[in-house]
């Protein structure tokens, strides 16, 4: 019967030692040893304990140091808060070397009561053997409790043989590298690192489900825990103290979809727990960890010292009515309101599962209240009554006020706001009299420069909402503009404009008119709710559409942010960015609105980054407007040349901000606030603001912020409903900035704009992810369709992003989703897309992120890239990358062969080859190659490198071949020498 | 009065004196204690060390503040018995946060440096220096394993100045301040800090039961009126140092609100070293 035992004890203890072997075990003891109190009978001395430890020692075959009796006699009574607090820190000490696994105290207050404190390595020793210790050692009294051998040590028998701690004999505690015990924390967590080490409790109390209800209680944590993932195959591990005091333990990964019936959840969980004993997590420790543990009516029993798992929830089998439980967590891993609202969540599920089965999507996990309490963090109040009118109504009384005062200028060229209003007044007139009404759309497709701005206002006093057109954008999206918005007029001076029947007119041709139009009875002026603009966006999927924003979401986003960032005169923009992105929507009004001075940034300008430097110091720029792509090309000059800048605050928007650089960045400049905006076209520019501090950018914060005055967000699931904080979800954004919608396509503003059942707001689902921290920060963690599933994994695109980038080899980094075809969900690949510094190499980057990534998160696919391409908007362009690579791999172009024969074109063609790949040949085209402007910047780089000084970016689009270039260079230089 | 609740506090020479102060002002604090000491007698050493019976009455005084205290002897000259000593420290308590390396011996040679005979010079060095750095060595990797802890090496004024026919002891703290700062920067990445304190002249206070006034005042052949009141005299507080007021600067140094401290040495000294 003995050896049965032993045999028993012995496969049961494979699980727990298996579990107890995962690194931050060892780095951490307390989190490996369990402790049991036990009042003594009065009597009790020392000296029999002692005796009666070795005699326990000894059966146990534990070493001698395990043999000692801590005699501790304390001259305070039993009961009072000083004795308390020993008892508490006694059952809390961690035993610390390897060859000690057991530690027993005597401690005797001078009440003359005495406490027996038993601490063990759970590794070593089971529940039961403590109990069979303590009973021992309680003398004869429960000798009886011992002898019946419940505890499973009886005389002469144990658990099981005695199994060592560690396999080879250690150093006295582990001594951890700088750096090395990196403690895991789950991201829905966002406990504070600062705060490591300060442990967390939170009591738990439920109605007792039915027998069996380990599995129930498993399946309630497995499904909330799948909710603030956002879903998949949620881990845990389950450690359970069976009914004869031994540890099974069970690593559960159930798949929890919104229709999967918590039934079956349940079934599932009791088939692993009964099936798949002693099996921890495979590779690594789970985030979550469910200890349940035999209720000991005479003892205090603490299955493990500090929390064994980042959210370690602890239940008591005591077959009372009521179950309770304690939620514990390290405050570094899981934050204390995360704590709080796991708890109650968990709680509710297991109710709910109690009471009967249902979907796993039908779980509600935040009551009323807490709804409320959490869309309250995601609001901001808006200013008090903010002034709502249109913005041209708004611009006149700036023109009035300081009509002197320089508003725009570009090249040479400065309008006054005098001239501006009286310009744009004249250009109104003449929209006039081609016909535009209010409510009209009209088309304005102009370079950056004086034109553009003047035709816009015009636009907008005619009473006309303008639909902006990048001149580069290929004629076919041009086209389908056009005719997808319905437009009639457009401003262009474009001759290439294609012909939709819309009529053309020339910028010049609106101030010529004749103005007997202008005064015309119907001219209702445009009010705050008149669409002010129509910007198409792309999107991922589907083709574009046409977002309807109203005058009032721009008053509304200038009253949001002018006071906190104090906008006003003395500011100095750039309009850096194209009409068609409405980041310029903020450059233009944000400027104009507040009286300050707008900078026309020329087109080669903005994407010659020396020369934008140059412009930023010439004009003493104040308020600069950047995407993080652009921004990191600036920094670089920056770097170069740290010259004194007048900027005074930076806004990123329209992509993740990278926080790399950003420290050396303010360190230079003291003065310049950096400000990251989260938002959405079809929220108006911004959503948020998140000001970018030191501390904020070594914490690496993912935060952009919390809502601006008058805006809201939140994060839902994926039936709409509101998240608990810290889960990962859907932003939702409600509030001034929500656009009209899209025009003409009221099936996916039906989609997207949706009335928020929770708030009645009008609510547009962003299909950006995110989490919510308790004081309404917004981590944002990218998109939702850049979200890959492998195997039911959910992956997060950025995720790998920030691994590859820590790289030092690594300057920058894209990953993207690639697919072969379109819905074809086996074919979807990751691929990583390189910057690589100087001497990296792709496969030390892939070596290095395979050791860190899980497999399912390394891409398949690396490639070395000479720069991250940007579309139009300043964002990373994924179809650019795969271009470029398939030019850098693709079979030779027809004239690789060709042997240059010019030396000039020789050493030109060197430069083109260093960015472009050993492929090129000499009259191989640059933008057939898949040249775009940021690889311009590079070729012109690397031009001047090899001697070709004069190169500049305007010239290299102009003479796109090595030969072309080469011939210009010489003719430059004999030019200059003649 | 809570500064060191949850933690565990090692004081060397704990049997009586600024040990003693330093032991029973943690205590106060709620730290558990590890006291230690070395009773008996040191050749060339002119006074008897702490007793065991000294060490007991310590740990009784940190008791009554509801703390466990664990009594211990081990000669700081031996690294196999601070070893020992410390892996029993490491068995009761499971951690160590703190050691306050108080153990050390001192009395005026009465004679220039040269005239010190080799064995006066050696057991010096060997007690106040080497055997502070033994401790440190012992303790150290628990509290890198902590990833935290405060060591508080009590040196002295003569750590700072030279003090005439004192030339081993006052080698002695000199050595002691210069493995202080050099400690604080290797332990530095890991949270580890290490100072100093530099008490002034210190009166003997019977509560604390230490005797090392007298003992100096004897070795030079005044009584302790008389050195108290040329001490009296070199002090800009007109005051002398109570073994208290070291204590508070060591529990000071020994807790969370010194965290940014490391390195530094701070004398306690009533204006000693100001001029």
């Amino acid at each position: 019967m003995t050896d049965v035992s032993d045999a028993n004890g012995a496969t049961r203890r494979r699980g727990i030692r298996e579990l107890l072997s995962f690194p931050e075990f060892q780095l951490d003891p307390a989190r490996a040893c369990h402790a049991l109190l036990r009042r003594l009978p009065d009597g009790m001395r020392a000296a029999s304990a002692q005796a009666a430890l070795v005699e326990a020692a000894g059966r146990l075959g534990l070493p001698p140091a395990a043999a000692r009796l801590w005699d501790e006699s304390l001259p305070v009574a039993s009961g009072t808060a000083q004795a308390d607090r020993y008892k508490e820190r006694e059952v809390r000490r961690p035993l610390l070397r390897p060859d000690h696994p057991l530690r027993v105290t005597f401690a005797e207050y001078a009440d003359g009561v005495c406490d027996l404190v038993l601490v063990a390595h759970r590794r070593v020793l089971a529940p039961c053997d403590l109990d069979a210790i303590a009973s021992l050692l309680s003398g004869p009294a429960n000798s009886s409790a011992y002898a019946a051998g419940a505890a499973g040590m009886g005389p002469g028998g144990r658990s099981g043989p005695p199994v060592p701690l560690s396999d080879s004999p250690g150093p006295a505690a582990p001594v951890p590298a700088p750096g090395s015990a990196a403690p895991v924390r789950p991201d829905w967590g966002l406990g504070d690192p600062r705060c490591s080490g300060t442990e967390i409790s939170v009591p738990l109390t439920v109605r007792t489900p039915a027998e069996p209800f380990v599995p129930l209680l498993a399946a309630a944590t497995a499904l909330v825990l799948s909710r603030y993932e956002g879903g998949g195959h949620p881990e845990l591990t389950v450690l359970v103290e069976d009914e004869t005091g031994h540890d099974t333990v069970t690593w559960l990964n159930p798949p929890i979809t919104r229709d999967t019936r918590t039934a079956d959840l349940v079934a599932d969980c009791r088939r692993a727990l009964e099936e798949c004993q002693d099996r921890p997590a495979p590779h690594a420790n789970t985030h979550i960890g469910l200890i349940v543990t035999r209720h000991r009516p005479d003892d205090a029993y603490v299955p493990c010292l500090a929390p064994a798992f980042p959210l370690t929830v602890e239940w008591t089998v005591d077959g009372a009515d009521t179950l309770r439980g304690l939620l514990r967590c390290d405050a570094g891993a899981v934050g204390p309101q995360i704590a709080e609202g796991f708890a109650q969540h968990l709680a509710r599920a297991v109710e709910s599962l109690s009471a009967g089965t249902c979907e796993a999507g039908d779980l509600e996990l935040l009551d009323a209240a807490e709804t409320r309490a959490v869309l309250a963090a995601g609001r901001t109040e808006a200013a008090p009554a903010h002034d709502a009118a249109p913005i041209h109504d708004h611009f006149r009384r700036i023109a009035r006020a300081r009509p002197d005062a320089p508003a725009l200028s570009s090249g040479d060229h400065t309008l006054t706001y005098r001239e501006l209003d009286a310009r744009s007044d004249a250009a109104a007139a003449g929209l006039r009299a081609f016909g535009v009404r209010t409510g009209d759309l009209v088309g304005v497709c102009l370079e950056r420069g004086p034109d553009l701005v003047v035709v816009l206002l015009g636009v907008l006093k005619a009473g006309a909402a303008y639909v902006p057109m990048d001149p580069e954008y290929p004629a076919d999206r041009l086209a389908y503009t056009v005719r997808d918005a319905g437009i009639r007029l457009v401003v262009t001076d474009s001759s290439q404009f294609p012909d939709q029947g819309a009529r053309r007119i020339h910028p010049d041709g609106l101030a010529t008119t004749p103005r007997h139009d202008a005064g015309s009875p119907d001219a209702r002026p445009a009010g705050p709710d008149d669409p002010a603009y129509v910007i198409y966006t792309s999107g991922s999927t589907g083709r574009p559409k046409g977002v309807v924003v109203p005058h009032r979401n721009v008053a509304a986003l200038l009253a949001a942010t002018t006071p906190a960032l104090g906008l006003g005169p003395d500011d100095v923009w750039t309009l850096f960015h194209s009409t068609a992105f409405d980041f310029s929507v903020w450059e233009i009004w944000g400027c104009l609105l507040t009286g300050g001075h707008l900078i026309v940034v020329p087109h080669f300008t903005t994407r010659t980054p020396e020369d934008f430097y140059d412009l930023l110091l010439e004009r003493q720029v104040t308020l600069l407007s950047q995407t993080p792509s652009a921004f990191s090309a600036l920094r670089e000059v920056d770097t170069r040349r740290r010259s004194q800048l007048a900027l005074r605050l930076v806004v990123f928007g329209g992509e993740p901000v990278d926080l790399r650089g950003l420290d050396d960045w303010l360190r230079r400049h003291s003065g310049c606030r950096l400000i990251n905006m989260f938002g959405i076209t079809e929220t108006t520019v911004h959503a948020t603001q998140q000001p970018l501090t030191r501390a904020g950018i070594a914490a690496g914060s993912r935060s952009v912020g919390r809502a601006l005055p008058g805006w809201s967000l939140s994060v839902r699931d994926e039936a709409g409903r509101v998240q608990p904080f810290g889960a990962v979800g859907e932003i939702y954004v409600s509030g001034a900035g929500v656009a009209d919608g899209y025009l003409n396509r009221d099936d996916l503003t039906a989609e997207r704009f949706v009335t928020d059942p929770a708030t009645g707001l009008r609510t547009y689902r962003s299909g950006d992810l995110g989490r919510m921290h308790p004081d309404g920060q917004i981590d944002h963690l990218g998109r939702l369709d850049d979200q890959v599933k492998v195997r039911g994994y959910r992956i997060e695109l950025g995720e790998i992003r920030s691994v590859l980038t820590q790289d030092v080899a690594v300057e920058d980094a894209a990953v993207v989703r690639e697919t072969d075809g379109p819905l074809d969900a086996a074919a979807v690949r990751l691929a990583a897309y390189l910057v690589l510094s100087k001497g990296g190499s792709v496969d030390a980057v892939r070596a290095r992120a395979s050791r860190i990534l899980p497999a399912h998160m390394i891409p398949a696919f690396f490639a070395a890239v000479p720069a991250l391409p940007l579309t139009l908007n300043g964002k990373v362009d994924a179809a650019g990358l795969r271009a470029l690579v398939a030019a850098q791999t693709a079979t030779a172009p027809h004239s690789a062969h060709t042997t240059p024969d010019e030396t000039g074109t020789a050493v030109a063609l060197t430069a083109f080859r260093h960015v472009l790949g050993e492929q090129v040949g000499p009259d191989d085209d640059f933008f057939d190659l898949g040249g775009n402007s940021m690889l311009a910047v590079q070729v012109v780089g690397a031009l001047r490198r090899v001697g070709l000084a004069e190169v500049t970016v305007r010239q290299l689009y102009s003479h796109p071949t090595a030969a072309e270039i080469a011939r210009w260079a010489e003719q430059a230089t004999a030019h200059a020498a003649g | 009065m809570e500064r060191l609740q949850n933690k565990v506090v090692l004081v060397t020479g704990a049997a009586r004196g600024i040990g003693r102060a330093c032991a029973v002002r943690a205590a106060e604090e709620g730290a558990d204690m590890v006291l230690l000491d070395a009773p008996g007698t040191l050749p060339t050493v002119g006074y008897e060390l702490g007793t065991g019976d000294q060490l007991d009455d310590t740990a009784e005084l940190c008791r009554k503040h509801g703390v466990a205290a664990l009594t211990l002897f081990a000669d700081v000259r031996s690294s196999a018995a601070v070893r020992a000593a410390v892996d029993q420290a490491a068995d009761r308590f499971g951690r160590i946060d703190v050691l306050i390396n108080n153990a050390g011996i001192g009395a005026s040679a009465g004679k220039a440096a040269h005239e010190m005979t080799e064995e006066e010079w050696q057991i010096l060095l060997d007690v106040n220096l080497s055997g502070s750095w033994r401790m440190l060595q012992a303790v150290v990797p628990l509290m890198l394993a902590l990833q935290g802890g405060s060591i508080v090496n009590v040196a002295s004024t003569a750590g700072l100045v030279g003090y005439r026919h004192f030339a081993g002891y006052v080698a002695s703290k000199h050595g002691l301040i210069g493995l202080t700062k050099s400690a604080a920067l290797d332990y530095g990445p890991f949270s580890v800090r290490v100072n100093a304190l530099c008490p002034g002249p210190v009166r003997d206070d019977p509560r604390m039961d230490g005797g090392l006034g007298g003992v100096v005042a004897n070795s030079l052949g005044i009584s302790l009126d008389e050195q108290d009141a040329v001490d009296l005299e070199s002090v800009a507080l007109k005051t002398l140092v109570n073994p208290a007021d070291i204590a508070d600067a060591a529990v000071w140094l020994a807790g969370d609100e010194s965290r940014k401290v490391t390195g530094t040495v701070i004398a306690v000294d009533a204006g000693f070293t100001a001029k």
